[in-house]
C-alpha cells in the first residue's frame, strides 16, 4: 500500500546532482552520453496519454539515468478541486514508470470552466492555502506518493494577496510536509519583478525542504507603460545570478540537492547546454566549501 | 446567482481580451455588471495593471503555442 505523506523514492541521493530537462530535441545528444547528466526530468503531460509500449520505454530510460517525473497542469494551488481523471491518469503512470520522484506547481490553472493556459499564481490567501493543501492531500493519496512542490513565476502581482510569497509557499510546504522543488528563476524573476533583493526571498523559503532545483532564463518584457519585467521563458541560457542564488542554497541547505536545468526551446548546441550543467556543478561546490569553511565541524 | 470568485475572474481577464479592456477601462462598471462581490471587486481595482496585460499575453502566447503542438504532434499527451 503506498504512503502519500512520502515521495515514490523518496529523493535522498546521498550527493548533490545536476541533470537535464528531456525533451525530444535533446534526446539523441543525451543518449550518446547518458552518464554526462546525473538525472533527467519528464514532464508527464507528454506521457499521460502513454501507451504500455511507451510508458514501458520510459522505465527503460528510467533504467539509464533516474528519472524525475514533473507536472504542469494539475492547478494544485488552485481554489477548485483537482481534476480526478488527471490524478487517475498521473497515478497510472508513476506505477509504470516507477520515477525517483514527482513534482507539481503551486499554481492555479483553471477556474471556473475556463483554462488559463499556463501556471497562474492565485491569491496568497489563507482560503487559498486551505484548498491547496487539500489539494496536495488528495493528489498524494491518489498517485500514492506526495509531490514535490514548485514555486512559479508571475508576471502579475496576484491581487487580494495577505501574505507574501515566502510565507505563502512556506505554509503549504511544510503543512504539506512535503519536499520542495525550489525553482531559482522563477524566485529571481519574481525578486527583481517585484522589487525584493533575490537572495532574501530565497532565505524566506523552507530550505531545509529543498530536495530538487530548477534553473532556466528567460528574457525582459515591456508593458505599454513602460515598466519591464523578467519573463521566465525557458528559452535562455541561465544568468549568472541565478548561479549564485544556488551557490548560496548550497551553503545554507544542509540536504543534498538534485539540479535540473530547463529549457524549452531556442536549443543551443548540446555542448552549451552541458556547460551549464557543468557551471551548476561548480557552483554548488563551491557553495559547499564555503558551507565546510563556515562550519568544518558539520561537513 | 453566486457571485464570480477571484480565481475565475482572474481566469476572464487572463483569457478574455474584450472583458480586460473593457475592465482596464472602468473596473468599477464591470465589476457591478457581473456582480462581484464588495471584497473581489474592491481587489481588483488595484490590480498590477501592467502586469495584468503581460501575463494574459504570455498565457495567449502559451495557448497558442499549445494548440500548434496538438497539430504538429503524432501522439503523447497534451503538452506543456
Amino acid at each position: 500500500m503506498p504512503d502519500p505523506n512520502r515521495s515514490s523514492h523518496p529523493v535522498h541521493p546521498g550527493r548533490d546532482r545536476v541533470g537535464l530537462g528531456w525533451r525530444g530535441e535533446l534526446a539523441a545528444a543525451i543518449l550518446t552520453d547518458p552518464e554526462s547528466v546525473d538525472v533527467l526530468e519528464v514532464i508527464a503531460e507528454d506521457w499521460l496519454h502513454a501507451s504500455r509500449r511507451e510508458a514501458a520505454a520510459l522505465a527503460a530510460l528510467g533504467r539509464v539515468r533516474p528519472l524525475l517525473l514533473h507536472g504542469v497542469s494539475l492547478g494544485l494551488a488552485g481554489s477548485e478541486p483537482v481534476c480526478r481523471r488527471r490524478l487517475d491518469r498521473l497515478a497510472r503512470l508513476v506505477e509504470r514508470v516507477e520515477p525517483e520522484q514527482w513534482s507539481e506547481h503551486l499554481a492555479f490553472v483553471r477556474a471556473g470552466g475556463i483554462e488559463i493556459g499556463h501556471l497562474a499564481a492565485p491569491p496568497r490567501t489563507e482560503a487559498n492555502i486551505a484548498g491547496a493543501l487539500a489539494n496536495v492531500e488528495t493528489a498524494s493519496r491518489i498517485v500514492g506518493a506526495m509531490p514535490a512542490l514548485e514555486n512559479i513565476a508571475t508576471l502579475i502581482d496576484p491581487p487580494a494577496s495577505v501574505v507574501d510569497e515566502g510565507t505563502w509557499t512556506t505554509a503549504i510546504v511544510e503543512a504539506a510536509g512535503a519536499p520542495m522543488l525550489l525553482d531559482l528563476h522563477n524566485l529571481y524573476a519574481n525578486a527583481v519583478n517585484f522589487g525584493t533583493e533575490p537572495a532574501e526571498l530565497m532565505h524566506a523559503m523552507p530550505l531545509e525542504r529543498v530536495a530538487l532545483v530548477h534553473l532556466s532564463g528567460g528574457r525582459w518584457i515591456d508593458a505599454r507603460n513602460g515598466q519591464r519585467r523578467l519573463l521566465d521563458d525557458h528559452l535562455h541560457d541561465v544568468p549568472g545570478a541565478v548561479y549564485g542564488l544556488l551557490e548560496n542554497l548550497a551553503e545554507a541547505a544542509e540536504q543534498p540537492l538534485t539540479v535540473v536545468i530547463e529549457r524549452d526551446g531556442n536549443y543551443p548546441g548540446f555542448a552549451q547546454l552541458l556547460a551549464q550543467v557543468e557551471w551548476a556543478r561548480a557552483a554548488l561546490a563551491r557553495g559547499r566549501a564555503r558551507r565546510r569553511e563556515a562550519a568544518p565541524w558539520a561537513a | 446567482m453566486k457571485p464570480l470568485s477571484l480565481e475565475v475572474m482572474l481566469a476572464r481577464l487572463y483569457t478574455d481580451p474584450a472583458l480586460r479592456a473593457a475592465f482596464l477601462a472602468n473596473p468599477v462598471a464591470v465589476s457591478r455588471r457581473l456582480g462581484l462581490d464588495e471584497d473581489t471587486a474592491r481587489a481588483l481595482q488595484r490590480i498590477d495593471r501592467a502586469g495584468l496585460e503581460l501575463a494574459a499575453e504570455s498565457y495567449a502566447r502559451k495557448r497558442a503555442a499549445r494548440r500548434g503542438r496538438r497539430r504538429g504532434a503524432a501522439c503523447l499527451g497534451s503538452g506543456r
